[in-house]
């Protein structure tokens, strides 16, 4: 008798050494993405379209990882991401710009940044112009410059295109590029960063406004003011307009939005957030 | 008297109009075809998933056209399920069993659904849905199953106008033969109306399929999204074919990306005009032999 | 059997006022959800001012200008195509040729609005950009021809079908005094029919002013007034895609109510102008 309970008690701790090797070869391997382990729910994100290729890298290593999760991503803009958080619409609310204290307090928001990015003056690689005065910027988009050729250009007429009333990119630069100026009613509206991008890259005589990490060769930066826009002169802070990425939840994330925050600002995070052209903060 | 010139003329002018409406049409063909081409392989469908895992569920696909295919599927088959019974009984009502003033009036009120612009349908759509999260349902979000209420809403005057058609222009001899044999009103409907309208019926109801399959409007405002993978169950949001075409022209983030677009292009072309062919086939095929048979 | 009679027959009547509630309901739930504009009495102002959210102005005046612009000039486009098809198609070459074509024609029904948006964008705006050196190839102009196209299908079949109305006796009297194809056409057809038609353009164009997806990918959505063709406008329906992120409390969302109920109200009133048009020309 006694043998057996020994032998049995040698097979229990036979198999609890394996389970934990097992365990532990399992933590190694996954690194941070096995807190998603055993998740099966929904996980709703919207908002600012800036958000989105990280958004979807940051979905793409979860649902790789745990098939059984789904992740919903949508746009809408900073102002739509802040609305819809508030109303309990989705679990993930993100903006380009800081909600105000309006909205904190309305709907009992909790904001987390997890990156630094600038708002850029963007134009078609092929025009000559590259670089503008702030001056010179508030004049084309309020409409009294009207012409390529008044600011050292071809004799073509400006095409200035702007983003939509909900967008969190049009309120940083509209403050902080454009001084609070008007912007033209002729311009044409977009409704986000990839879409401002397609129609800039589309129209050899355009002009408009995206986030520095959407650029890339189908767009050209202009230098405003002597600074050239970039992932170096917004983390020095020498381009001034930058904005913080934040996401934003209805008081406390948790479960599994509280997961992927957290997961957003770890290692892995930081880097599909470098790769895709934005600063990483803390 | 019409003299010779103006003769020509017109005919000139007949040859000419429909010259521009085929180039047109074919230039818009080509252009898709030539610039899409070569995205017509598995991998626009699947992404980097193998077709296997996909199909299963077992890996979830990205940057590829399987989620937004299953969700167009998902969402016409609810809203067929939805329209056809309620579009179907108000076509016999109207055909069989209403007066003439009322079938007028009902015709005139569907007349106005008819012409309702699809993204007031989604407006509809989306403002139920607040109204009803903000008062009764707290987890009730835009959905698939919203989406297919506001789309069987689009689609229903086509049912009951097909359905009254199909119904009415049946030969008065088919009408009066199963009253004779002693059959109530709802016997002759069932077992002797409804089988010889079946073919017209079905092709209507293939007709609201394609509708269901194009519409971006009004899944644009309930619950279609740029990422949601395969839809869970009627209460998560999807993604769509035309949405995702929507969503590809003003985003894509690189050329590849245009490409797949052009390809999905292709795609729900083809998929619209095999709806279409079989629904004119079999019209016309099953009306042939309902002729050889009186 | 009685009872299964009585009750499948209130089954079918209970679908018919479901039904017909549903479009009434519609319009409904838009007033009632527009009603602080209306109790404000702000709403017919709102039809005439212009929008301009930054200086607290929220009218729909530059939308429903941009819709009726465009749609007109979706309609002038379409118009002489369409006859001159239909012609094609019913009178001229009513065999072979014709049917051929009109099969093609059916087809082109059923392609996507989505479909005529994207080659719009990526071929179309370019190209009115380059031959019109003014402005970016976005505006009434594009939007305005390639909705033309979406509506041409349905107006030709439409068409075609109205040339079939004519009573064949009269046609028959026009052959024995001897006319040929054009002169039973214009004599004989055209007179019949062209009440028809009216009301197949008078849908077309209702249905023209209710398309979002072309206006609002290659519209420009500009919100303000247009000046000339070549100016980006935005329309009713662009606007209600546009605007819906925004904030459900604020005015600007329930600016979308009154766009709703303005293009409730466009197509019902084309639909009663059909409707009328077909009453009188039946008797």
């Amino acid at each position: 008798m006694k043998f057996e309970k020994n032998k049995r008690g040698v097979v229990w701790a036979g198999i609890l050494g394996l389970a934990l090797v097992f365990c532990m070869t399992g933590l190694c391997l996954a690194g941070e993405l096995d807190v998603f382990t055993g998740e099966k729910q929904v996980l709703r994100i919207s908002g600012g379209t800036a958000h989105i290729p990280v958004m979807k890298a940051a979905a793409q290593k979860i649902i790789g990882f745990n098939p059984d999760i789904q992740i919903i991503i949508a746009g809408g803009g900073s102002g739509a991401g802040i609305k819809q958080v508030g109303e309990g619409l989705v679990d993930i609310g993100n903006s380009g710009r800081q909600a105000t204290d309006a909205e904190v307090a309305k709907y009992g928001l909790k904001m987390v940044k997890w990156a630094i990015d600038g708002v850029a003056a963007v134009t078609h690689p092929q025009n000559p112009v590259k670089s503008l005065s702030s001056m010179q910027l508030q004049d084309i988009f309020s409409g009294k410059i009207t012409s390529w050729k008044d600011v050292g250009g071809k004799e073509a007429p400006i095409n200035v295109y702007t983003r939509d009333a909900a967008s969190g990119t049009r309120s940083v630069f509209w403050e902080k590029a454009l001084k609070k100026a008007d912007i033209t009613e002729k311009a044409n509206v977009v409704v986000s960063n990839g879409a401002m991008k397609t129609a800039l890259s589309n129209d050899p005589y355009s002009i408009g406004y995206v986030s520095v990490g959407f650029i890339d060769q189908g767009v050209a930066a202009l230098v405003l003011d002597g600074v050239t826009p970039s992932m170096a002169s917004v983390k020095s802070g020498e381009y001034t307009v930058a904005r913080g990425l934040f996401s934003n939840t209805k008081g406390e994330a948790q479960g599994l939005a509280k997961k992927f925050m957290e997961y957003l600002l770890g290692p892995d995070g930081r880097a599909l957030v470098l790769d895709k052209g934005f600063i990483p903060v803390n | 008297m019409v003299s010779p010139f103006w003769d020509r003329a017109f005919r000139l002018f007949a040859w000419g109009c429909s010259l521009v409406l085929m180039g047109t049409f074919l230039i818009i063909i080509g252009f898709l075809c030539i610039k899409g081409y070569t995205a017509l392989n598995l991998r626009l469908i699947f992404g980097d998933t193998g077709f296997w895992d996909a199909v299963v569920l077992r890996r979830q696909v990205f940057d590829g056209l399987f989620p937004a295919m299953a969700g167009t599927l998902c969402l016409i088959l609810l809203s067929v399920v939805l329209a056809v019974p309620l579009g179907l009984s108000t076509g016999i009502f109207l055909a069989e069993y209403a007066s003439p003033r009322v079938k007028w009036f009902f015709s005139f009120v569907f007349d106005i659904l008819a012409g309702i612009p699809s993204i007031v349908v989604g407006l509809f759509g989306f403002s139920i849905t607040l109204f009803l999260h903000q008062s009764f349902f707290d987890r009730l979000y835009p959905c698939l199953l919203i989406s297919a209420l506001s789309l069987a809403f689009l689609v229903l005057p086509y049912m009951i106008r097909t359905t009254q058609m199909a119904l009415e222009s049946l030969p008065a001899s088919l009408r009066l033969t199963a009253p004779s044999l002693g059959a109530t009103q709802l016997q002759s409907i069932v077992y002797v109306l409804l089988p010889a309208a079946l073919s017209t019926i079905l092709s209507g109801i293939i007709l609201s399929i394609g509708r269901c399959a194009e519409d971006t409007a009004v899944i644009m405002l309930t619950g279609a999204v740029a990422t949601a993978g395969i839809p869970r169950s009627v209460f998560s949001s999807f993604e769509a074919l035309p949405f995702y075409i929507y969503y590809i022209s003003s985003q894509y983030a690189d050329h590849s990306e245009l490409i797949n677009g052009y390809g999905a292009c292709l795609v729900l072309i083809f998929i619209c005009m095999n709806l279409f062919v079989l629904s004119h086939f079999l019209k016309k095929r099953l009306s042939q032999k309902l002729l050889f048979r009186h | 059997m009685g009872m299964k009679d009585f009750f499948l027959k209130s089954l079918f009547l209970g679908a018919c006022l479901l039904s017909a509630g549903i479009a009434l309901g519609i319009l409904g739930f838009m007033v009632v959800l527009a009603y602080p504009l209306f109790a404000q009495g702000l709403f017919w102002d709102m039809l005439i001012t212009p929008w301009s959210p930054g200086q607290g102005l929220f009218g729909v005046g530059p939308m429903i200008t941009g819709t009726l612009c465009i749609a007109s000039l979706a309609v002038g486009v379409s118009v002489p195509i369409s006859f001159g098809v239909a012609c094609f198609v019913g009178i001229l070459h009513p065999g072979g040729k014709g049917r051929i074509l009109k099969f093609v024609v059916e087809a082109m029904t059923s392609v996507p609005t989505v479909i005529y948006g994207f080659v719009g964008i990526f071929l179309m705006v370019p190209l009115v950009r380059e031959l019109f050196s003014g402005g970016s190839g976005m505006c009434i102009l594009s939007a305005g021809m390639m909705l033309g196209l979406l509506i041409s299908p349905t107006m030709i079949l439409f068409f075609a079908q109205s040339f079939t109305l004519v009573p064949q006796n009269h046609l028959d009297a026009a052959d024995a005094l001897g006319a040929n194809t054009v002169q039973k056409f214009f004599y004989i057809v055209l007179p019949c029919a062209w009440k028809s038609m009216v009301t197949g353009l008078v849908l077309s164009f209702g249905r023209a002013m209710g398309d979002t997806l072309i206006a609002l990918m290659i519209g420009g959505n500009a919100a303000a007034f247009p000046e000339s063709v070549l100016d980006p406008a935005r329309t009713l329906t662009a606007h209600i895609a546009l605007i819906i992120a925004a904030d459900f409390d604020s005015i600007e969302f329930k600016t979308l109510f009154v766009c709703g109920i303005s293009l409730y109200a466009m197509t019902g009133i084309g639909v009663v102008l059909a409707r009328g048009l077909g009453q009188r020309g039946r008797a």
